[in-house]
């Protein structure tokens, strides 16, 4: 036994002082990351993971952060809470990265927060953990930051367009996290004061083989239509019972079910008119150029949950480490928020544009940052707001039907909190 | 070098919560043959009441009492072992596989009401800002983890010596009769309904000490902290450990959860990110080969099982 | 309502039946909780989908949504995914077995087996679900009110064949009978001469051979990942052990009594419990008999 003791010690050591060495050194600055992917989320991690390397090159091939090249150091939180806290305190303390990004599933984000976060003074920019008291409670102390609104935006502009579509007699079938039930609160206020109708709510447990018992019971209240909240595996399941077993085909669908995972799973012919909303991916050359080099790099397209917001997040990080005075947290933490200044000379994705915006840096002068989610501005509290869109799919294809500008979105907020 | 040292502390803490756990776990299967393997629902009933009781208080949730740290963790204790006095008289019939799937089936009973019932638990979202024992006297975090390690060090030391003390004393050794040989026990008048029942109980105490202890170290609780996953793992400590034996426990907590956060440091080092998918893959089959390992080379844990009472106690 | 609830209970309950069959003998037998028998449904799923790749799924025949290629594909995972269990059992159990570990080291090298062979299937296919066919079938009207998909309606044919081949090669074959002796008592088997590894290898195989249909089932309604066995593992386990270890018949009573615990209960309480409920029914059998609806009372 204490042969074993003596080995596993030897081994544990060596591993730490061999990342403690490498940490010693300025160059290169280290950017930690923490993603579930390993556990229930993993379907979707692996193109947030590909975003992030993707961002990564970008601001390598555009200059790196202070002259020095950016080394990406990627931590699986195996969707476990503890596994995630003790893979983000490593990010701090051996490999001293100066920020990071993650995580995905709220469970894991929140003891990182009140555990790792807040107390070192780290800034962690997430790109898909949406519940709303992360920044709205104070126990950030500031140094947490999404690049994906919360389910507010999208929960109010769902609630918009269904009853703009005029649907009726809605029954709603929602992943029962913190996010479908957040959705669902914030879809229900809006709706009431829109004039929908909800007929059922029914919550759903995640991986789980078959659905058929929530489906039945959502049809047993004679809905017309359907709203899915949840992410796209388990929304394939439940939509294929759903239309086996004789369900409407009008449906509408959050945000994670814009992917060809979604669509190609359910069966192409069977999705027709199908729509959903998304976040802020206002289509333009900064959106589309992000696109086209994800899709050069990983041949596979770039359309799915967390995709766009990830490389939002990680080119904020980086952007902010230059402007940011030196590489602590709280100089960091100020800096995030001139990414985006109203007068800034606009920069957009890209390693070309992430050259241009360090020379503006370097010369002093504000940015205004452009990502592949459109314009990233964040509020007082480290959330993003922003325009959304709704998605359609039509010929198998997943196409933009309109988008809901900003000022339109305010004026919805206006119109629902009143 | 104050990098390494302060994850290291870091590291000793969730170690030593474990550890707590394994003890506990050790008292009902090691010494009384009890397999609980609702060690979770346990685990979250302390750290939800601890949680409940000194969480600051919000309008929307039936808790957050906002008492002081000390009376989460007595309460958390008491609401544990009541749980588990209720639990025990409805399955202390069973016999092996059969109560571990019925401890099963209540810890994932319990992690749902947790998730469903938003009012008192505040459902998917979890409670935050769960003071944090005299964090305003150790306010940076590499202090307080000191702090707090030296509290673990102090809570589980003092549980070691006073199990190591109960298992010789009577109680302890009517325990171990009745484990090895219990019609003997019985024989002798010894009612084995009733010391399963105090062992189970115990045990059970200290995983609600273990989640109280969990919450208030890391500021926040969810139903995420619960799923069987946790189960396993600490299992996994035992067994690797040594069960029956309660350094096992504390050495099985060590390595396994070593094993666990050292496969995810030595997967960064070895393999690219942009393989980062299956680097994860390649890290939880090495966790897995490892404990296989360690099973096959020493069924009988690192520790070993501590001496028995006769030769046929393997049945 | 209640009708399609019974229909889909029973349904869920075939699938979960033939893992469970294979989880009651080993618990029975081997005398040890093999948690990685739900990873034998995943290989046995994606063993198949590895035929369908070459041969396809078939045109669907009748108002089935695939050919006679998928049941070629499924018998052929079945036989491999019976040497995968085996040979797992060789590599691992049998060893531990030999040097006289304790059941509970079994259950966690089991464990450890588990989170190896799944991640070996992630290895390979990766996380992202596949499927053996891309026909969405629509339910047929049964009776008013309960509709199934014809696939659905062939599974439980499917599954019935099984279980009635199961329970005539177990009451009249020799190695049928000669499980069953040892599922009573090994030590009276032994003394009858019974070669306890010959029947212990076929355990292994018949029960490989069991999940891989019940997890080419649970691919094809509707999709495969590699998830799909470890989804099923408790489901699994309660219903084996709500039917009473080592019968048959407790285990397909138990597999269709944990389906339709799970469809009924959503009529009553929130789905978000659904998962709980063979548990809850699991102890409830329990309290009145410990050892199980048809098992041996200890």
């Amino acid at each position: 036994m204490r042969g074993w003791i003596r080995i596993a010690v030897a081994l544990a050591s060596g591993l730490l002082v061999c990342a403690e060495a490498a940490a010693q050194a300025a160059c290169p600055v280290k950017i930690g990351g923490v993603l579930p992917l390993t556990g229930s989320m993993a379907p979707i991690t692996k193109k947030i993971a590909q975003a992030a390397e993707l961002a990564i090159d970008h601001v390598n091939q555009g200059g790196g952060i202070k002259g020095c090249p950016v080394q990406f150091i990627l931590r699986d939180d195996q969707g476990q809470p503890t596994v995630g806290v003790d893979a983000a305190k490593y990010l701090v303390e051996v490999e001293r990265v100066p920020a990071f990004t993650g995580t995905i599933s709220s469970g894991v984000t929140g003891p990182i927060i009140s555990s790792v976060t807040a107390p070192s003074k780290v800034v962690q920019i997430t790109c898909c953990s949406t519940a709303s008291p992360f920044t709205l409670d104070g126990r950030s102390a500031g140094y947490f930051f999404r690049t994906i609104p919360t389910s507010k935006t999208q929960a109010y502009a769902t609630a918009s367009e269904t009853t703009k579509r005029g649907l009726k007699k809605t029954a709603v079938i929602y992943v029962n996290t913190d996010f479908g039930t957040d959705m669902l609160r914030f879809y229900k206020a809006a709706l009431t004061k829109l004039g929908g109708e909800i007929v059922i709510e029914v919550p759903y447990n995640d991986n789980q083989a078959s659905y058929r018992a929530e489906v039945s019971k959502a049809l047993a209240a004679k809905p017309e239509s359907m709203l899915l909240i949840g992410f796209p595996k388990d929304a394939v399941t439940i939509v294929r019972e759903w239309l086996s077993l004789g369900g409407p085909r009008t449906i509408a669908l959050n945000n994670s079910m814009r992917t060809m995972d979604f669509v190609n799973g359910v069966g192409a012919k069977f999705v027709e008119d199908f729509f959903g909303m998304d976040n802020a991916q206002v289509a333009g050359p900064q959106v589309d150029a992000f696109n086209k080099a994800f899709e050069e790099k990983f041949k596979a397209d770039s359309k799915g949950p967390g995709v766009h917001t990830q490389y939002d997040a990680l080119m904020v990080m980086a952007l902010a480490m230059n402007i940011a005075r030196d590489l602590t947290g709280p100089s960091i933490k100020d800096a995030v928020r001139l990414v985006h200044v109203p007068n800034g000379a606009p920069v957009g994705t890209g390693p070309g544009e992430f050259k241009k915006a360090l020379e503006l840096i370097k010369a002093g002068k504000p940015i205004k940052y452009f990502g592949a989610t459109g314009p990233i501005e964040f509020d007082a509290n480290g959330d993003v707001t922003g325009p959304a869109l709704v998605w359609k799919i039509k010929d198998g294809q997943i196409v933009t039907d309109r988008t809901i500008t900003i000022e339109e979105m305010q004026a919805l907020f206006r119109r629902i909190e009143n | 070098m104050t990098g390494i040292f302060s994850y290291l502390v870091f590291f000793a803490c969730i170690v030593l919560i474990f550890g707590v756990l394994a003890l506990g776990l050790n008292l009902q299967w090691g010494f009384t043959g009890l397999f609980n393997a609702g060690i979770v629902g346990f685990y979250a009933i302390g750290a939800y009441t601890h949680a409940i009781l000194t969480a600051a208080p919000q309008p929307q949730y039936l808790g957050n009492l906002g008492l002081p740290w000390i009376v989460g963790i007595l309460a958390a204790m008491a609401a544990t072992a009541l749980a588990a006095w209720v639990i025990a008289l409805l399955t202390i019939r069973l016999r092996g596989d059969y109560l571990a799937i019925a401890t099963f089936g209540i810890a994932v009973s319990i992690q749902l009401v947790a998730l469903n019932w938003e009012a008192l638990t505040g459902g998917s979202q979890g409670l935050s800002r769960i003071p944090k024992p005299l964090s305003g006297v150790f306010d940076t975090p590499l202090a307080f983890n000191l702090w707090f390690l030296f509290l673990l060090a102090v809570i589980v030391g003092g549980i070691y010596v006073a199990l190591e003390r109960i298992l010789r004393a009577p109680w302890g050794r009517v325990l171990r009769a009745i484990r090895e040989d219990e019609t003997a026990a019985v024989a002798l008048g010894k009612s084995a309904r009733r010391f399963r029942l105090e062992a189970f109980v115990l045990g059970s105490m200290l995983m609600g000490l273990a989640g109280a202890l969990y919450v208030s170290f890391i500021g926040f609780v969810s139903p995420f902290d619960f799923l069987p996953i946790v189960t396993f793992q600490v299992w996994a400590m035992l067994i690797a450990g040594g069960s029956g034996n309660n350094r096992g426990a504390l050495i099985g907590a060590l390595v396994v959860w070593g094993i666990w956060s050292a496969s995810g440091i030595a997967v960064t080092k070895v393999v690219p990110p942009s393989h980062a998918a299956q680097g994860a893959a390649v890290q939880v089959i090495l966790i897995g080969l490892l404990l296989i390992l360690v099973l096959l080379y020493r069924p009988r844990g690192l520790a070993g099982e501590a001496a028995v009472v006769s030769r046929h106690a393997a049945d | 309502m209640i009708g399609q609830a019974i229909a889909d209970g029973i349904l869920t309950g075939a699938i979960i039946a033939l893992g469970a069959i294979g989880v009651s003998f080993t618990l029975q037998i081997m005398r040890f909780a093999n948690f990685a028998h739900s990873e034998l449904l995943t290989w046995g799923a994606y063993l198949a989908l590895v035929f369908v790749g070459f041969a396809g799924p078939g045109t669907p025949t009748g108002p089935l949504s695939f050919g006679w290629q998928l049941i070629a594909a499924a018998l052929f995972a079945a036989v491999l995914t019976g040497v995968v269990a085996w040979i797992v059992d060789s590599l691992v159990f049998r060893n531990l077995r030999r040097r006289g570990a304790h059941p509970l080291t079994m259950v966690f090298a089991a464990f450890g087996a588990a989170l190896v062979m799944r991640n070996v299937v992630v290895l390979f296919w990766g996380h992202d679900s596949h499927f053996y066919t891309r026909e969405l079938q629509i339910g047929v009207e049964l009776l008013p009110g309960v509709r199934m998909l014809p696939d659905q309606i062939f599974i439980l044919g499917l599954t019935l064949v099984v279980v009635v081949s199961l329970h005539l090669f177990l009451t009249y074959s020799r190695t049928g009978m000669a499980m069953r002796a040892m599922a009573e008592s090994p030590q009276l088997a032994q003394v009858c001469g019974i070669e306890v590894d010959a029947v212990m290898r076929w355990t292994w195989i018949l029960s490989g051979a069991l999940a891989a249909l019940a997890g080419v089932f649970a691919g094809l309604t509707p999709q495969l990942h590699p998830e799909i066995g470890f989804n099923l593992l408790l489901a699994l386990f309660a219903a084996a052990i709500l039917g009473g270890t080592g019968s048959l018949a407790g285990a397909v009573i138990g597999g269709l009594v944990v389906g339709l615990a799970e469809n009924l209960s959503v009529l009553f309480i929130s789905a978000g419990y659904k998962t709980a409920m063979p548990f809850l029914v699991l102890l409830a059998v329990l309290l009145v008999r410990p050892q199980g609806l048809f098992g041996e009372k200890q």
